[in-house]
This record gives C-alpha cells, sequence and structure tokens, in this order.
C-alpha cells in the first residue's frame, strides 16, 4: 500500500483530485495484461477489444506473470498507480488455451473475475469494412434469455455493459451512435440446470457466448444514391421531431466490423457479498432530478413558471359543527335543521370560507 | 404503364419493420443497451445473428429517438434517461466534507456567507487588483513609499515591519485554523489533536537524544530535563525475586500464549496406554512418587501428581 501524498504544486493537487472518488464516475480505464503466454487468438482479441475501449485503455505489453485466479495483489497496485478499474489478462496455457480474463476492481480491491476462452476470433483488420471512430459509445445488444435468468451470464453481461458503456452521461450525440456490439448465446440446451449446482461446474457445458460487432449505416431514401448507403456509417442518423412517429428512422443494415469473438466460459469468481452491497450504493438523487421524477416520488410539488417550488398541503376536512351562523328570530324554532344545513356546508356564508383561505396561504412553500 | 406495384415493392423496402417479437425486447437507454429474451432457435448462426443483432438495433433507436432532445450547435443531443440496470461502482461514493468551525458557527447563527470575489476595483489606480497574491491589496501597507509615524511611537518603530508581522501572523492563524479542522475532520477533537501533536515532539525529542555519537550519555543535561523513557537495557534486581520465580513465570507466559510455545507432535504411546492412569492404577492411588520410594509414604498423598 503506497502512503497517501500530500501534493506539493497545484498541478499535482489538480491529478489528484481528478481520481477522487466521483458522484457520477467517468469511464472505467481498462489496462490490457498481457501473460506469460499470450496465444494466436487471445493476444489479437485482447488487441481489437482494446481498439474498441480506446481511449480509456491501457496497454501493458510485456510478459507479466499473473495468475488472476490466485492472486489479485498486482491487480490492486496497477490500479492504484493507474487509477484503472477493469483489467483483461490474456493468457494461454495448455490447460486453458487462448483465456481471456476479465478483472472488475471496486475501490482498489478486487470485485469479480470471469474467464473467457476465445475458440474463433475474427480480428478488425481481417475484414475490410469500415470501421467505427474510436472513443464513440457503442450500442449493445444482448439476445439471449440466459442474461436473464443463469448467474454466470448475469455476470458476464454485468461486466460486458461496464467494459464497453458503463460511462453514464445524460446526453448523446446521435451522429456520434456509429456501432453495435452485439452478444448473443448458442441455443440453450433443455437440460441446462439454472440453480447453482450448475453454476459451479456442471456437467452439461455452459452455452458459448458469440460477440460481434456492426457498423450501423441507413439506407439511403430514394433521394439519396443507393451506392454510398453502404460505405457511410450512420452519419445520417437523426432522431425523429416528432415523438410518435417512426417514418424518419429508415431501414438499418448492419455491416459485420470486427471484432467477432466466439467465447466460451471459464473460471470465474462472484463478486464477495458485502463489496457488492458497498459497490451497489446510490447516491442520493439531486432535486432536479427528484422534480423530473425519477426516485421517489414527491406530491403535491410543482414548480411554477418563476422557477420556484411550491408545494399544496391538505388541511384535513373541517369541523363545522361548533360554527356559529346568524340567528334570526324567525328560524329559532328549527334550530335543530339549521344545523344539519351546516354539515352540509351549502349554508355557510363568507365568514367560513375566511379561515380555509388563510390556511391555505401559509400552505404555499416557496 | 402501371408502376403502383413497383411503388408499393419500393416503399415496403424502404419501411422500417416494426419489430415483432413473441416476448417484447426491453431497453437501458442509459446504457444504450437492448435485451432480448427470446430463446434463440437453431439456425446458421451468421446470419441469425446479423438479423437478431438487427431487429435489437431498430428497437433501440426508436426509443432513443422518441426521448427529448435539445439542440446543440453540433446537432441534436438526445437526453438519457436515469439506468435501470445496476452496475457497480469503481470507487465508493464521495464522502460529504464535514463543516468547519466556522461553517458550523456560521449555521448555528444564520449567517449568510458572502463568495469574496479575488479581485476589487483599486480607485487609485483605476483597476482591478488582487486581494492577496500577486500585488495583493493586503500587502499595500508594506509597499507603499510612505507611512504615517504615530506621535508617540518608538525610535525603533519600523511601520513596514509591522504591517508585514501583522499579516504574516494572519496567515499563521488561518493555516493553524486550517490544521484544526483538518484534524476534527479525521476524527479527532481538539484536546485529542494536542495530545497526539505532544507524543509526537516526544518521540521526535528522545531519537535526536540518542543520535549523538555517544547515544546521549556525554551529552550535556540541561534543566529540568526528563530521562529518556524506554531505555532498552534492562537490569533485574538482585534481592526480592528469586530466579526460580522469574523463570517460572517465564515459562507460566509462555503456556498463556500458544503462538509462543512450540507444539511438537504429541508423544505416540500417549496414544495407547493413559500412563497418569496406569500410574494411578499401580500405586493404587498415592501417586508416582509414593510408588517410588517403595510405598513406604503415609497417607498424606492423594496420588494427584502423579510423575508423567
Amino acid at each position: 500500500m503506497l502512503k497517501t501524498i500530500k501534493p506539493k504544486n497545484a498541478r499535482s493537487k489538480r491529478a489528484m483530485d481528478a481520481r477522487e472518488p466521483k458522484e457520477i464516475e467517468d469511464a472505467r480505464t481498462c489496462i490490457f495484461v498481457k501473460g506469460t503466454h499470450v496465444g494466436e487468438r487471445a493476444g489479437p482479441a485482447m488487441k481489437d477489444l482494446m481498439a474498441l475501449k480506446r481511449p480509456h485503455a491501457i496497454s501493458f505489453s510485456k510478459k507479466n506473470t499473473v495468475r488472476p485466479f490466485e492472486d489479485t495483489s498486482s491487480f490492486e497496485f496497477w490500479a492504484q498507480k493507474n487509477d484503472a478499474s477493469l483489467f483483461v489478462v490474456a493468457q494461454s496455457t495448455k490447460k486453458r488455451p487462448d483465456g481471456l480474463t476479465f478483472v472488475r476492481m471496486y475501490d482498489g480491491k478486487v470485485l469479480d473475475l470471469v474467464e473467457v476462452g476465445v475458440d474463433n476470433f475474427v480480428g478488425m483488420a481481417e475484414l475490410k469494412t469500415p470501421k467505427c471512430t474510436p472513443g464513440h459509445r457503442p450500442l449493445l445488444h444482448f439476445a439471449s434469455p440466459l442474461f436473464d435468468t443463469h448467474p454466470r451470464y448475469i455476470q458476464l453481461r454485468s461486466l460486458l455493459i461496464d467494459f464497453f458503456n458503463g460511462q453514464v452521461t445524460p446526453e448523446v450525440h446521435t451522429k456520434g451512435i456509429e456501432h453495435v456490439i452485439s452478444i448473443t448465446t448458442a441455443p440453450v440446451p433443455e437440460n441446462l440446470n439454472l440453480t447453482a449446482e450448475s453454476v459451479s461446474g456442471g456437467k452439461t457445458p455452459l452455452p458459448k457466448v458469440y460477440v460481434r460487432s456492426y457498423t450501423i449505416s441507413q439506407q439511403a431514401s430514394s433521394k439519396d444514391g443507393a451506392a454510398d448507403a453502404a460505405h457511410r456509417p450512420s452519419s445520417s442518423l437523426k432522431p425523429t421531431p416528432s415523438s410518435s412517429s417512426t417514418s424518419n428512422l429508415r431501414p438499418l443494415t448492419l455491416t459485420p466490423m470486427g471484432p467477432s469473438l466466439d467465447l466460451t466460459l471459464r473460471r470465474h469468481t462472484p463478486p464477495d457479498a458485502e463489496l457488492l452491497r458497498l459497490a451497489l450504493k446510490r447516491p442520493k438523487l439531486a432535486q432536479a432530478s427528484v422534480q423530473k421524477g425519477l426516485g421517489k416520488k414527491k406530491k403535491n410539488l410543482e414548480v411554477d413558471e418563476m422557477g420556484d417550488l411550491r408545494g399544496r398541503i391538505h388541511v384535513g376536512k373541517q369541523d363545522l359543527r361548533g360554527l356559529e351562523g346568524k340567528r334570526m328570530k324567525g328560524l329559532r324554532g328549527e334550530q335543530q335543521e339549521a344545523v344539519v344545513m351546516d354539515l352540509d356546508g351549502e349554508g355557510s356564508g363568507g365568514e367560513e370560507e375566511e379561515p380555509v383561505r388563510k390556511k391555505s396561504k401559509k400552505a404555499r412553500t416557496e | 404503364m402501371d408502376v403502383s406495384d413497383f411503388l408499393a415493392s419500393h416503399a415496403a423496402k424502404s419501411e422500417v419493420q416494426v419489430v415483432d417479437k413473441e416476448i417484447p425486447l426491453t431497453t437501458d437507454l442509459a446504457f444504450l443497451s437492448v435485451f432480448d429474451t427470446n430463446t434463440i432457435d437453431e439456425e446458421s448462426h451468421k446470419c441469425h445473428l446479423q438479423s437478431l443483432a438487427n431487429d435489437g438495433v431498430q428497437t433501440l433507436l426508436v426509443s432513443l429517438f422518441k426521448l427529448p432532445t435539445t439542440q446543440t450547435p453540433d446537432g441534436p443531443m438526445v437526453q438519457l434517461p436515469q439506468p435501470t440496470v445496476l452496475l457497480p461502482r469503481a470507487k465508493p461514493l464521495p464522502k460529504p466534507k464535514p463543516p468547519t468551525k466556522w461553517e458550523q458557527f456560521a449555521k448555528a447563527k444564520g449567517i449568510q456567507n458572502k463568495k469574496r470575489d479575488k479581485k476589487v476595483w483599486d480607485e487609485e489606480r483605476q483597476e482591478w487588483v488582487n486581494r492577496w497574491g500577486k500585488d495583493g491589496l493586503n500587502k499595500q501597507k508594506e509597499q507603499q513609499w510612505i507611512t504615517e509615524v504615530p506621535m508617540n511611537a518608538d525610535i525603533d518603530h519600523d511601520p513596514v515591519k509591522e504591517a508585514r508581522d501583522a499579516r504574516k501572523a494572519r496567515v499563521a492563524k488561518n493555516e493553524r485554523q486550517k490544521l484544526q479542522n483538518d484534524a476534527a475532520a479525521a476524527g479527532l477533537s481538539g484536546k485529542a489533536a494536542q495530545e497526539e501533536r505532544k507524543k509526537d515532539i516526544d518521540r521526535t525529542l528522545s531519537s535526536s537524544r540518542i543520535s549523538t555519537a555517544s547515544m546521549g550519555k556525554f551529552d550535556k543535561k540541561l534543566d529540568g530535563e526528563k530521562k529518556i523513557r524506554g531505555v532498552k537495557r534492562k537490569f533485574e534486581p538482585a534481592e526480592g525475586i528469586s530466579e526460580k520465580d522469574s523463570s517460572l513465570s517465564i515459562l507460566k507466559n509462555m503456556e498463556s500464549d500458544s503462538r509462543k510455545t512450540r507444539t511438537g507432535p504429541a508423544p505416540a504411546e500417549e496414544s495407547v496406554i493413559n500412563t497418569r492412569k496406569a500410574v494411578r492404577f499401580a500405586s493404587k492411588g498415592r501417586g508416582g512418587l509414593a510408588m517410588a520410594r517403595g510405598g513406604s509414604a503415609g497417607r498424606g498423598g492423594r496420588g494427584r501428581g502423579g510423575k508423567r
């Protein structure tokens, strides 16, 4: 553990402040670590994953003797040094050829690990198709019932969302949507058990996971030339002005961009329950987001045109039985009836209206 | 020539097919993700995967473009909702900064804090000047070329030095208060912080006293200087405690702490014969010592202290 350093100048202080925990976090920086033997498929696969992850990627191109499932101390050290919270380790052994291990960190400690084997790999360079711009957020597509039911696949899905798209941004630029990463599993065998038993290495092999990436382009409308449609990734994506119709969205064509990976699930470590509980803590919602209707709904609050917050409170039903109306000589004999009328609330005059109005004025809060 | 068929087929081709599936697709627009939970049937993989992805992207883009947008000079930006999928954070939530002593006081008194600008308008120079820092206004008294001297001033009265000292004292006071606030934020109250500081000074002093060649033996002693605590060499008292007692106390200490004692394997025969029981049996309950003496001992021994 390194000592906490007091910054000596403004520049290092700024750098240290940038590493402080934030309420809305930046994208996770990922370190791509080469193991002792990388393998024919895992090495290029890692390189292409890095190309997708750029600019939030750091390459450790020298060989490292790391065994993620046995000793995690190096990851903790590297995470602290580089302010990174994700690792991809490529390691090929005789027993487990072409393995990629995804390591996710929380607070400088390893949260969970997933090892996948690369069975088949087609790189970006092999496909002579248009590529996405580095730094653009991909769309993610998960297609399998397993991603909602099976603990192994739920973990993988969470990790892959974190890897490709974990940053929460308030807005996204529509022109920047260029590519999609599609993650699918093989057909689910019927005897696949979804209980914990099968999770820890049951007899039925877990279905493979297919990772494909495509660039998105819209088919040209009748005005545009049809020829340029294929070689123009996505730059013509525009949102519809009207919310209901989808008329402006032309049919899409997906062009394989690479990398495409066929993965088998291997070893894994589920997150520690206590650590996960801490990692899943959410910040309290800001006032603005409460107004938008997020979080716990607050009733009877509204912002008026001046931007003031106004609230309405219910003052309860008023007890009007003790109210004394005007006594007239002619009505004295029928007092009982008068009370009944008051209870209906119809016979009350201006006097009755007054206290109600006073209360409602108080109720307005600025 | 009738072109309506041709036109209709063209329109059908260029129309967005509404994705219709058994289980409708769900999206998490904050992560630009779409989840398709329909079962995957066995088909040729390459085409199948791409058509699956196409459906997903279609659904995602339709729901994405339904979101409200803001116009920027670079183009429309889609406002994203809050995420529904829970992802673990990379770092813990930022801790709220504890209020300083002044902030606590201001809150209790209801004082509104006014933010002071760094720059102030200087009437004489007709420009904005720093309140502090480079050419700061707080150094004006030190830097002006003439200063009024009070009538009853001393001979060695130096107005520049006085002003500078006062400024330095203010800076020092601020620094001290900041340290106190930091200590309070770290969980140390004022008294505890003082104690900590005292301990720190003592430690530094004692280490500096033994840092000479003679380890402080021939240094001049000052008045009221305390003896260094924590001297390593220690002599046992010649009288009082006997050697046996001290040795026994060491043994007792060793027994108390299992980590200090050496744990060897248990003797092999112990598992076969219970020695204690055997001795008790052979000596008829009088103990091993009594048996060794040849049974001449009286009835005094209870046989509990048998030799193992």
